[in-house]
């Protein structure tokens, strides 16, 4: 209690200051007045009498000064000196101020900004309760880059597992869905089992979870929305659970609410979720439906996602009894933690985004030290000034304390407002692949932890400094030590030089690997071409006669268009994947032994009209493309392509042979052969696959297709009457329009990003290296312009001068090069799975990035190098 | 803070400038000092100036207050006056040091036999 009044009256003190310092003068002159009198009265004379009591009294200055210290906040006062001190400093010395906080800025902005980006993909815990304990679980299989499982094998592991508490299906991606009531919308539908909620531990904000019954085949319809659903559609209205609303033409119940930050486990997109309904069936004959679903489960504690694999292994092997032999070892079984699914190969740009960027931040440190130092080198002679005049060396070291948070705060502060833009820009260019990027955003610890390090970063430098003792002997002049401290300068610099060598490295190699991307051959003709991707919606158009009915009659409409040179439709594009596919085992070619051993891998297939060959350019090596004939019923032509054709026939000619595949029986004639395509994605190898004629087939798929238009016209104009064409036909069927080069263009988006990115990072590194040898070598120019001096007076040419100076820099740029190549053939290996057709240890490359950054090295020396060549020994040796 | 001058313990001050106070009743800081030297008949050499960190330091916390007012020879002075607190403060001070004055007396006498 009394501590706390006498902080409340020392804080009144010290913001009424002017108030009571003048009540105090008052005092104290009314004090020394009486003691005065009262001389006077004694019988001495006027002037005596206040000489004498000022004696008595004692140094007036000093109480004034002892009063101060016991009533306000003395180290909040020398705190404000020392920042109006600093501002004072900063304001005096632009050149260094401006060169400390743009370092500073873009030291912490690019590492906040990466930080933010890669904080949910390494290190934020997923929006689940315990979520280090839920895994994702299932077996591997050829056509599947991440595990599933199918129903019947669920179905049979659920009640005998033992690894996990509980255990739950959805199925894979969101399923399109139409709410059909007033303002009809396509949504996204995530179909889950009752388990869901439970295994994840998510809890409804309102209503119930699925019951088993709805949860059953043709149970009773339920829905589960999503918050931003809910707020959107019924303005967050509570009384709508319970109540019915219509999805795909049927009345469903509203079982309850979402929370707000709830997503799927899948990342997929979720505006409704409603029940997978998948039974008990355990049903694998010929004609069962066997889905396949995702699969998620937690842990019991104490497990991890290893000893889950061993425990369910047993149940795997009998799994396996029900696949075809020849295909089992093709299958594994796969647990892993739901963070690793979802990141998957996000995991490993994000470590080397973060890697490089704190080489940045590394760089950017160096350089504020490097300027802290010789600063605090030119500063000597005033701390000693300062010393001599009665500081003490704890108030020195508040001063070099306080300059360091001043500058800190502020670099850090501009370093926010970098890290703001550049975590825009960031979002801007992103490829969607990358998880969770929409959501980054600055958050506070990323803030303060970069903040911290800017602030540390000066003072262990600025500290170091002036601990040093302030020698008197510097006033004279006679003694320049600023040779001591150039050993840890220079070191500093070579640490600069080494880390932005690495930096550009891994940034050419990965603009090379881009480049050679872009550049990649895709088997067909790109330019011009307009693609239209329409998806009809089920309760529309439920029958596959209704939907190629509306795509021929759009077929008809499009042709009429002027300007369009070539008109072809196709369920799938390449070199975007999606294609349906089936195993090489699966073919069969009259009069050859069937492919025997394992599945062979995947073969794709699409159905196309004839036009589209000609309409993509991809050439025909033998035979004939589809004719208008083909689309008749009785005609069952196919096409391979030469990958595919080389896999079965060799070096035989194909045309005329008898093909089928899959569970069809129906033999159809090859009757072309057309080169190859790339098919999955710019990197991968071109995938074989074959042809088949868009016409109505029992497998045929064709309530999403997209439409090829080759023209020469400006692509927005055909853009608007491909739409109104569709639109005339029926206005509810959603088109998507896109040029082919931008689709191309997307799959290149991942290497782009984290090519941009790494080349800004390299681009910084090599900057601020620059700044900082900037910096050191005019600061050592400085320092020896009497030296300098001495020697141009004793005869040295400017071209003696320049050599001596460039000298230096040459030993450390040298040796931090050394450095760099080491570190660069280490860490480049780090970005191998990065890379396309590119070796990660490329001597051109990497002697490039030496040139570069020796080049900018001496460019950096040579301004302040010119400066010494112009040095006048009679300035020089009066100077100081 | 420049310590008071050898003879005047620190913390004694207080207890003195409370005494003062509390025998006189409201006193500006000269007429304080005045006092303090007569009752100590100049035994004790007080730098009249150190007195007023310690008024700030009892005002602080509350055992004393201070107001303007006017001297007797008419010149304008800050009277400070004793707090309800400030004398119970006196009270329990006064106590410990006497009890203070009477053990080491003790221990003195002891060490005297």
């Amino acid at each position: 209690m009394d501590s706390l009044r006498v902080l409340g009256s020392r804080l009144l003190g010290f913001f009424r200051r002017r108030h009571v310092d003048e009540n105090l003068d008052a005092e104290l002159r009314a004090h020394l007045e009486l003691l005065a009198d009262e001389n006077i009265r004694r019988g001495m004379k006027p002037e005596e009498a206040r000489f004498a009591a000022r004696r008595e009294f004692g140094g007036v200055e000093q109480i004034k000064e002892a009063h101060r210290d016991q009533r306000g906040l003395p180290i909040l006062d020398t705190l404000l000196q020392d920042v109006k001190f600093t501002l004072r400093g900063l304001r005096l010395r632009v050149g260094f101020t401006t060169v400390a906080i743009l370092t500073l800025a873009l030291g912490v902005g690019a590492t906040t900004a990466v930080f933010s980006v890669v904080d949910r993909i390494l290190f934020r815990s997923l929006p689940y309760p315990e979520d280090q304990r839920l895994v994702s679980f299932g077996v591997m299989a050829p056509f599947d880059s991440r595990e599933f499982m199918l129903g019947p094998d669920f179905v049979e592991w659920r009640p005998r597992q033992q690894p996990f508490e509980s255990i739950t299906a959805l199925e894979p991606g969101s399923v399109d869905c139409d709410l059909t009531e007033q303002n009809p919308s396509r949504l996204s539908c995530g179909q889950v089992d009752a388990a869901f909620l439970p295994t994840l531990r998510v809890r409804l904000i309102l209503g119930r979870n699925f019951t088993r019954e709805e949860d059953l085949p043709n149970g009773p319809r339920a829905v589960l929305l999503s918050y931003g659903f809910w707020r959107s559609r019924f303005a967050g209205d509570p009384r709508i659970v319970g109540k019915n609303l219509s999805l795909d033409g049927k009345s469903t119940f509203i079982a309850g609410v979402l929370p707000a930050g709830f997503e799927m486990p899948t990342l997929a997109r979720a505006d409704l979720l409603v029940p997978l309904a998948m039974g008990e069936s355990t049903d694998r004959g010929p004609d069962a439906r066997q889905r396949i679903v995702r699969t998620f489960a937690r842990l019991k504690p104490g497990l991890t996602a290893t000893t889950a694999a061993a425990m369910l292994q047993p149940l795997f092997e009998e799994s396996l009894n029900h696949v075809p032999v020849q295909f089992r070892k093709e299958v594994a079984l796969r647990v892993r933690s739901l963070r690793d699914r979802q990141v998957g190969d996000a995991r490993q740009a994000s470590w080397i985004l973060l890697g490089a960027v704190f080489a940045v931040l590394l760089v950017a440190c160096t350089n504020v030290a490097n300027l802290i130092l010789a600063r605090a080198s030119a500063r000597q002679r005033e701390l000693a000034v300062r010393a001599a005049l009665g500081a003490t060396r704890a108030r020195l070291v508040r001063q070099a304390l306080t300059e360091n948070l001043v500058l800190g705060v502020l670099g850090g502060s501009a370093g926010c407002l970098v890290a703001y833009l550049l975590l825009r820009w960031f979002v801007s260019i992103a490829p969607g692949s990358i998880p969770y990027l929409q959501q980054a955003s600055l958050d506070h610890r990323v803030v303060l932890f970069t903040f911290g390090i800017s602030l540390l970063s000066g003072m262990s430098f600025g500290l170091a400094s002036a601990f040093r003792r302030a020698a008197a002997e510097l006033l004279t002049g006679k003694e320049s030590r600023a040779t001591s401290r150039s050993l840890l300068r220079q070191s500093l610099v070579t640490a600069q030089i080494a880390a932005s060598l690495i930096l550009l490295a891994g940034a050419g190699l990965l603009l090379r690997s881009f480049w050679k991307l872009e550049a990649v051959p895709l088997g067909m003709n790109t330019g011009s071409i307009l693609t239209a991707e329409i998806d009809l919606a089920d309760y529309r158009y439920p029958q596959p006669a209704q939907q190629l009915e509306f795509f021929r009659e759009l077929q008809s409409r499009l042709v009429r268009i002027p300007g369009v040179s070539a008109l072809a439709l196709s369920d799938t594009l390449p070199p975007s994947g999606g294609m349906q596919a089936t195993f090489l085992s699966a073919i069969e070619v009259e009069g050859q032994p069937k492919f025997a051993e394992g599945t062979g891998g995947m073969i794709g297939y699409r159905y196309i009209t004839p036009e589209y060959f000609s309409a993509l350019g991809i050439p025909v090596a033998h035979g004939r493309v589809f004719l208008d004939q083909d689309l008749r019923a009785t005609e069952n032509p196919v096409i391979l392509s030469e990958a595919l054709a080389r896999r079965l026939f060799g070096d035989s000619n194909p045309i005329g042979n008898a093909f089928r595949y899959g569970r069809q029986n129906l033999w159809r004639t090859i009757v072309g052969v057309v080169g190859d395509v790339k098919n999955d994605g710019l990197a991968a190898a071109g995938g074989p696959e074959f042809y088949l004629p868009w016409k109505a087939e029992s497998e045929g798929y064709y309530r999403r297709a997209t439409f090829i238009l080759r023209t020469p016209m400006n692509p927005e104009g055909i853009a608007k009457w491909v739409r109104s064409e569709a639109a005339s036909i029926d206005p509810t069927v959603p088109v998507t329009i896109e040029a082919m080069s931008q689709r191309i263009e997307k799959l290149a988006d991942r290497p782009r990003f984290n090519a941009i990115l790494l080349s800004l990072f390299a681009g910084m590194g090599v900057m601020l290296a620059a700044i900082g040898i900037y910096g050191v070598v005019g600061f050592l120019v400085a320092q020896q312009t009497r030296e300098i001096g001495v020697r141009m007076a004793l005869g040295a040419s400017p071209q003696n001068i320049l050599k001596m100076v460039l000298s230096t820099v040459t030993r450390w740029t040298i040796g931090g090069a050394i450095l760099g190549i080491l570190g660069a053939w280490f860490c480049t290996r780090l970005l191998e799975s990065l890379l396309f057709e590119v070796k990660t240890h490329d001597p051109l490359l990497l002697g490039g990035a030496v040139v570069l950054l020796l080049a900018a090295a001496f460019l950096a020396a040579w301004i302040p190098a010119r400066r010494a060549m112009r040095v006048d020994p009679m300035v020089a040796l009066r100077y100081e | 803070m420049t310590p008071p001058r050898g003879e005047v313990l620190q913390g004694t001050l207080d207890l003195i400038v409370l005494k003062t106070l509390d025998t006189i009743g409201p006193l500006h800081g000269y007429g304080i000092a005045q006092r303090i030297q007569q009752v100590s008949e100049d035994l004790l050499k007080l730098n009249q100036g150190t007195l007023y960190p310690a008024l700030l330091r009892l005002e602080q916390r509350g055992w004393i207050s201070s107001k303007w007012g006017v001297s007797d020879n008419n010149r304008k002075a800050k009277y400070y006056s004793l707090t309800r607190s400030g004398r119970k403060q006196l009270t329990s001070e006064a106590e410990s040091w006497e009890r203070m004055a009477a053990m080491i007396a003790r221990l003195l006498g002891a060490e005297g036999i």
